[in-house]
């Protein structure tokens, strides 16, 4: 997020796009609703009637993989109307123009046709926003998951500097992240192009700079994405694989190929706290510890860097991912084979829990992080427990953190607008799929079901998929609310029961991709953005049939 | 911002205007009670607890308390020259007085019967409750709390708390002792290290003498609280009374080892074969520097049969003769014998003589059967294994010459019930001419025990030393202080003989004076025992609870038949199985309250002294308790209308209403119901005053246990909640967050606070698996091999087909740290920018 998460109850105006806030970010969509109570005006844009809809001043309801077409229309009717701020734009940012001429022809009909949204919202949505003082945009996987992914995100970010809405309270650019370290995983480079603080590493000076704090040479040819691995291994050029507290079986979009690619891996570790279906196809799997089982840090949405403390010991004989991956590297460039290992701290905690754990610990490996990134210079994990949470950038142990950034200039000096091209979803809708598949999460489920499956509350409440289907559609295919339905995709065809609701609309089915019995991802499409890899999991051409009794 | 200044109880503060009195009161220190205060969201109906006094009121224009010249501190604005007074004398009477009303009809029980009756005053229903639950491991570490031998008492115990289990009015009483045997010989068979958490160490040395129940309690809570302590026993191995007192068939020898050992382990020395008076005194211990002793040396004295000719061979006492029979002693006990006495020992007593494989054992006594001081229960199992009863009857003499087939001649004399003495019990009284017989072999004689013979021998302490006409020790039932500066006793050797949990709680109350001499500090206040209930005794107990709950029949405990059983010394009773151990603790009917540590009515009623015996409480329900929502359980009979779920609710998915208010403003006709819109966030039930509102999963009452506030962030979401867990031993309780701190400020979802059943799930990993043979099963390895195996293969692929034929793949599940160890070792170790996150997906 460019913004903080206390700033939301301080918008005037927030758009919400491709977010089922209230479901995946429950919290953030409490400072939502606070903001809206104290007067701000809501406009959400999704296909589905969600939570949030009931509270919006506008609904944009589009088709799904048609959000391009919208924002631009959106950028439109703004220039058009010349309510963008004609001082941000001019002090702030270059190629306006190269934006304008993009938009010229995007006018709210051309986006009606596209989007299935009324001209009229999308003039209303757009002057609203832009007429704010303070409008915040907020996003998530309905925005990404496609293959134009990165072009939709450049779009919002048109509309936010269009309108000046970057670098103060209440306002920004914000991605909600799905996932509770998603943020501090980018920010250590888990990314094959990139080192640790978004450095590229094509980038010399940036591996120089690696390679004098690991002691060790860098490569330099960018790795291959999780996306381009499945059929790299499939191609014969990927032989093992070590997979973290992942479940790709599960969660990549057309799984069924994922599932396929990591059979035929020669070698593959993985390593979890449960036995996933990816864990099944390991030839090792290693146990590892849950957040409350370990010390260090996550780095939630809004870049704030939190301690994770040790409530209780690993089970049995699990560790700490950290002494794992500690473990391994001792034993592949030290140690030799069958040494017995010993733990660099063996103790017992307050409640008579034991823990092992290998060095270096986690306050360490901070401590080398805050050396090689000066956005962390100024965090500690000793500063963390004094003071609790810091925003970065945090370069110096005074430095309070950064709620809001890009407050007095862009990291690139002036922030660039992008001239987009709305390009369509890869799959479309034909007389042999001809329904649109998106999918999403629910709130009583996360992600692969691995920890909420097991929590009796959770599991209780939402127990078992189902396939989203509107009253018209049910009806031409007669299906009755609840009977049982078979949903195939060019990749796959899972069995689920069928719910019938104007949560959708025609032509529009929704399946959560939490449940492990009826996988969403084994239908949706791999096919990936061409900039970030990105799968295109959020559309994808699928048919519903009865399944005979 | 403009300021203001005040005072607070005659001393001057400085404010921020604007706020009320109950904050400024806060920021300045002084904590204001309340029952019904939300921050940022005002009450309209005040619990008036927050009452305060305010000088020249009238000035300020405000609205008083009803009935009183007093204020509600969380309404009224703190304004500029304000003295306000919250500790005065009728501030405490108003608050008195509205927590009385208030308790009056807050109906529920704050602790099971159960835990109230126990003597060790085990947190009962928190273990039921754990069992129920699956967390074995903890269960056992909450018994060990309070009883370092769950093992043994397991085994024995007489049971107090099942005879007030209110289950006995729906059917029958939990099998709680069976319950408590279950979980430790689970986690005896589970190979579960408790590593039970010590002090840090004080540099105390405390010795221990006798290494039976009470020495080994006092050892064990003594280590605990950081101190060094030596048990010094007579005998050649620890146990006392559970070795030498109990036979194999009730306490195993390898159990009771176990059971010994598991408390050793945590550091207490232990020297044998060392008799006080004889091998070492008092003053030894203390010129070898000990800072106190306690004196736990049990009733091991047998009382004489004394009865002419008491002293022939094949006449024994009760403790001698088990001691014989426990050290294995090879005995000539002939065909037939008599046993003296009605206690439980000499019951074990006559027990070991079938196990001898006599034809005959009979059991002489004076009274009925109903009146024998042994419980009821043993003494069916020993009739069951074919003892007889003399009933009646009492011995005269040992003298005369014995038949022809037998060793001894008891004579024994009829005896009857006189007239009731002045407490109402009947004398017995020998039957004239009713003169009787019994031939046998061997006679044991059990009537009583007590510690020291005569006076005790040793030195000039010893001497001094005040002991009791019956021969026991006598010590302070204050601060289990003997006579003797610094020396200290507890169980049967102050009491005489008790069941064994009446020695660990002796020992353990002793232990912790103990702790308060030799620290010089003063002993920490004792629980409260104010206690909301819902009937003390069954009668007062009302039948509308226990509606719709149904009928189901205890679990039987698994035993060998009496018949086989008395053949030979293995244990009778088998232990319940798992299933059987789920089954039982799912009948237990939870009648303590789960918010037993967060209710805070119970907290101002203890503090402000509401008696409740004289003001009254509760005492029908009004209202059917609602567990159709399916994280929060609705007790309508606890809530004190403090409307604080209302306020606390984001959703507005709260109903609750009174169909009207009394003249002191509590609800009648209350209705609290979820409506179809709540999201089962929770925050209602964090802010419940009483425990109206319960988490269901919070099962497990906690009661003044040691517990940890674990600060750390949800693993869910991006939002990166802050978390507090509550976690006890190895088990997390419930996840809550702090209304102070940021992002969340108090807010959590469904997942934050209700999510967590994972970490301790059986589906856990706990080894590393590896597959020996591609296409083989995946089987459980050590890390040495997984790790090889690893390093192995890796290094393989990087020779044969290069660095970048290897692919890491992270997650945003993992910490920074992981993540950042995790690409250096890629880019490093194996040299491949080949490292990805889940981030796309």
């Amino acid at each position: 997020m460019s913004n903080d998460i206390a700033g939301i109850e301080d918008n005037e105006v927030l758009l919400v796009i491709g977010s089922n806030t209230s479901e995946a970010h429950p919290v953030i969509a409490l400072r939502m609703m606070r903001a809206v109570k104290k007067g701000a005006k809501l406009l959400v844009v999704d296909p589905r009637a969600i939570e949030l809809t009931r509270s919006a001043r506008v609904w944009l309801r589009q088709r799904p993989g048609t959000d391009g077409a919208l924002i631009n229309a959106m950028c439109h009717v703004i220039i058009r109307d010349d309510l963008h701020d004609k001082k941000f734009v001019a002090e702030r940012t270059e190629n306006f123009e190269q934006l304008r001429q993009a938009v010229t022809d995007c006018t709210p009909q051309w986006a009606e046709k596209i989007t299935g949204v009324p001209a009229a919202d999308i003039e209303e949505a757009a002057r609203i926003y832009a007429r704010a003082q303070r409008a915040g945009i907020y996003y998530t996987m309905g925005i990404t998951q496609h293959t134009s992914g990165t072009d939709n995100v450049r779009a919002l970010a048109n509309l936010a500097l269009l309108t000046g809405n970057l670098g103060k309270t209440g306002a920004g650019l914000n991605p909600l992240r799905g996932q509770n370290n998603v943020q501090g995983s980018s920010d250590m480079a888990c990314v094959p192009s990139l080192l640790p603080g978004y450095r590229a590493v094509t980038d010399p000076e940036a591996r120089r700079h690696f390679e004098e704090i690991w002691g060790m040479p860098v490569p330099a040819e960018p790795g291959l994405t999780a996306t381009e691995t499945m059929p790299a291994i499939l191609d014969g050029r990927v032989s093992g694989m070590w997979i973290m507290g992942e479940n790709p079986v599960l969660s990549d979009p057309n799984s069924g190929h994922a599932e396929k690619a990591l059979k035929k891996l020669e070698f593959l570790v993985v390593q979890d706290i449960f036995l996933t279906a990816t864990a099944e196809l390991a030839d090792v799997v290693l146990p590892a510890a849950c957040f409350a089982e370990k010390d260090g840090t996550f780095t939630n949405t809004e870049r704030r860097v939190q301690r994770v403390r040790r409530a209780v010991a690993p089970p049995g004989e699990a560790m700490d991912d950290l002494s794992i991956i500690n473990l391994v590297t001792a034993r592949m460039i030290g140690n030799k084979p069958g040494m017995t290992i010993r733990p660099d701290q063996e103790f017992t905690l307050p409640g008579g829990g034991r823990c092992r754990v290998f060095a270096p610990l986690p306050e360490e490996v901070f401590a080398e992080i805050s050396r090689a990134w000066p956005h962390l210079a100024g965090v500690s994990h000793q500063r963390l427990d004094r003071e609790g949470g810091l925003q970065w950038p945090c370069p110096d142990p005074e430095h309070p953190g950064t709620p809001i950034l890009f407050v007095d200039s862009f990291p690139v000096g002036r922030a660039k607008f992008t001239a987009v091209t709305w390009n369509g979803p890869k799959e479309v809708t034909d007389p042999e799929y001809p329904l649109i598949l998106t999918t999403g999460r629910l709130l009583y489920q996360y992600h692969t079901g691995t920890m909420t499956r097991r929590s009796r509350v959770l599991e209780e409440s939402a127990p078992a998929p189902f396939v989203e289907l509107h009253p018209r559609d049910a009806e031409a295919l007669s299906l009755a609310d609840g009977e049982m339905v078979r949903a195939t995709s060019r990749r796959g065809a899972i069995t689920l029961p069928v719910l019938i609701t104007e949560r959708v609309e025609p032509g529009v089915v929704f399946i959560p991709f939490h449940y492990h019995e009826a996988a969403a991802n084994l239908l949706t499409n791999d096919a990936l953005d061409p900039v970030c890899k990105i799968p295109e999991a959020k559309v994808c051409a699928v048919r519903i049939e009865k399944i005979a009794a | 911002m403009s300021r203001i200044t005040l005072k607070l109880n005659g001393m001057e503060v400085v404010a921020e205007s604007g706020l009320t009195v109950l904050e400024v009161a806060r920021r300045a220190g002084i904590a204001i009670p309340t029952l019904c205060h939300f921050k940022n969201r005002p009450a309209d109906h005040h619990c008036g607890i927050c009452a305060v006094e305010i000088a020249d009121a009238q000035r300020f224009k405000l609205q008083p308390l009803p009935g009183a010249d007093l204020f509600p501190a969380c309404a009224v604005e703190a304004v500029a020259g304000m003295e306000v007074q919250t500790e005065s004398k009728p501030v405490i009477a108003y608050r008195q007085h509205r927590l009385a009303t208030l308790s009056q009809t807050h109906f529920g029980d704050c602790k099971a019967p159960c835990n109230l009756t126990c003597p060790g005053q085990i947190n009962v229903q928190g273990y039921i409750a754990h069992i129920a639950k699956g967390e074995y491991e903890e269960a056992l570490r909450l018994i060990m709390e309070r009883n370092p031998l769950p093992f043994s008492v397991g085994r024995v115990c007489p049971r107090f708390c099942e005879t007030r289990c209110r289950r006995i009015l729906v059917d029958e009483s939990l099998s709680i002792n069976h319950l408590k045997r279950f979980v430790a010989d689970w986690c005896r068979a589970h190979e579960i290290e408790l590593n039970i958490p010590k002090e840090r160490p004080t540099g105390k040395r405390v010795a221990v003498i006798g290494g039976g129940p009470a020495g080994l309690t006092a050892a064990y809570f003594l280590t605990r609280m950081g101190h060094d302590a030596t048990i010094f026993e007579a005998a050649p191995r620890l146990g006392g009374a559970l070795r030498y007192g109990f036979p194999d068939y009730k306490i195993p020898k390898d159990v009771l080892d176990y059971e010994v050992d598991s408390i050793l382990k945590m550091g207490i020395s232990i020297r044998l074969n060392q008799r006080w008076g004889k091998d070492f005194t008092l003053q030894d211990l203390r010129d070898q520097g000990f800072d106190a002793t306690f004196l736990g040396i049990g009733a091991t004295v047998d009382q004489n049969l004394d009865i002419p000719c008491d002293r022939f061979e094949n006449v024994y006492t009760a403790l001698q003769f088990l001691r014989l029979v426990n050290d294995g002693k090879k005995l000539d006990l002939g065909r037939r014998a008599a046993v003296i006495g009605g206690n439980n020992i000499a019951l074990e007593v006559a027990r070991s003589l079938l196990r001898f494989g006599l034809e005959e054992v009979t059991l002489v006594y004076p009274r009925a059967k109903i009146e024998m001081p042994a419980h009821q229960r043993n003494i069916h199992e020993a009739e069951q294994e074919g003892v007889q009863f003399m009933l009646m009857a009492s011995p005269l003499d040992l003298c005369s010459p014995p038949e022809s087939d037998a060793r001894l001649k008891l004579n024994l004399i009829r005896m009857k019930l006189g007239e009731a003495d002045s407490r109402g019990r009947r004398e017995v009284i020998p039957v004239p001419d009713s003169r009787l017989a019994l031939a046998v072999d061997t006679v044991v004689g059990s009537l009583d025990q007590f510690a020291v013979a005569g006076t005790m021998p040793g030195g000039e302490l010893e001497a001094a030393l005040e002991l009791s006409p019956k021969g026991m020790i006598v010590a302070s039932p204050r601060d289990f202080q003997t006579n003797i500066d610094g020396v200290f006793a507890g169980g049967d050797a102050i009491s005489g003989v008790k069941s064994v949990i009446q020695a660990v709680v002796g020992a353990r109350r002793a232990a912790i004076n103990i702790h308060a001499y030799v620290m010089g500090v003063e002993k920490e206040a004792a629980e409260s025992r104010f206690n909301f209930t819902r009937g003390r005794g069954f009668d007062d107990v009302s039948s509308q609870i226990f509606a719709g709950i149904e009928t189901r029949l205890r679990e039987k405990m698994p035993q060998r038949p009496y018949e086989v059983s008395r053949q030979d010394f293995d244990e009778v009773k088998l232990g319940f199985t798992e299933k059987m151990a789920r089954r039982e603790a799912d009948r237990c009917l939870s009648c303590g309250c789960t918010a037993f540590d967060r209710c805070e009515l119970k907290e101002l009623d203890i503090a402000y002294n509401v008696n409740l015996t004289k003001s009254g409480m509760g005492t029908e329900p009004r209202y059917s308790i609602d567990t159709s929502h399916r994280a929060i359980d609705i007790d309508p009979n606890k809530c004190i209308y403090c409307q604080r779920c209302l306020r606390a609710c984001e959703y507005d998915a709260l109903e609750l209403s009174a169909a009207a208010l009394d003249q002191e403003g509590r609800p009648e006709g209350l209705v609290i119901r979820f409506k179809d819109n709540c999201v089962s966030c929770g925050k209602c039930v964090d802010s419940c005053s009483t425990g109206a509102l319960n988490k269901k999963q919070r099962l497990v009452p906690i009661q003044g246990e040691p517990v940890r506030e674990v600060r750390t962030t949800c693993p869910y979401c991006g939002t990166g909640c802050q978390l507090i867990l509550k976690v006890k031993g190895q088990t997390v309780m419930e996840a809550t967050a702090d209304p102070e701190v940021g992002p969340n400020y108090g807010d959590l979802c469904v997942k934050g606070r209700f999510g967590h059943n994972f970490i301790q799930h059986p589906d856990r990993l706990k080894r590393p698996l590896i597959r020996r043979r591609p296409g083989g099963p995946l089987v459980p390895a050590s890390w040495d091999e997984a790790l090889d195996m690893i390093a192995g293969n890796f290094a393989r692929i990087m020779v044969e087909k290069g660095a970048d034929a290897l692919v890491g793949l992270s997650s945003a599940r993992c910490t920074v740290e992981e993540n950042y160890a995790f690409q250096k070792f890629f880019r490093t170790v194996v040299g491949t920018n080949n490292v990805d996150h889940c981030a796309r997906y």
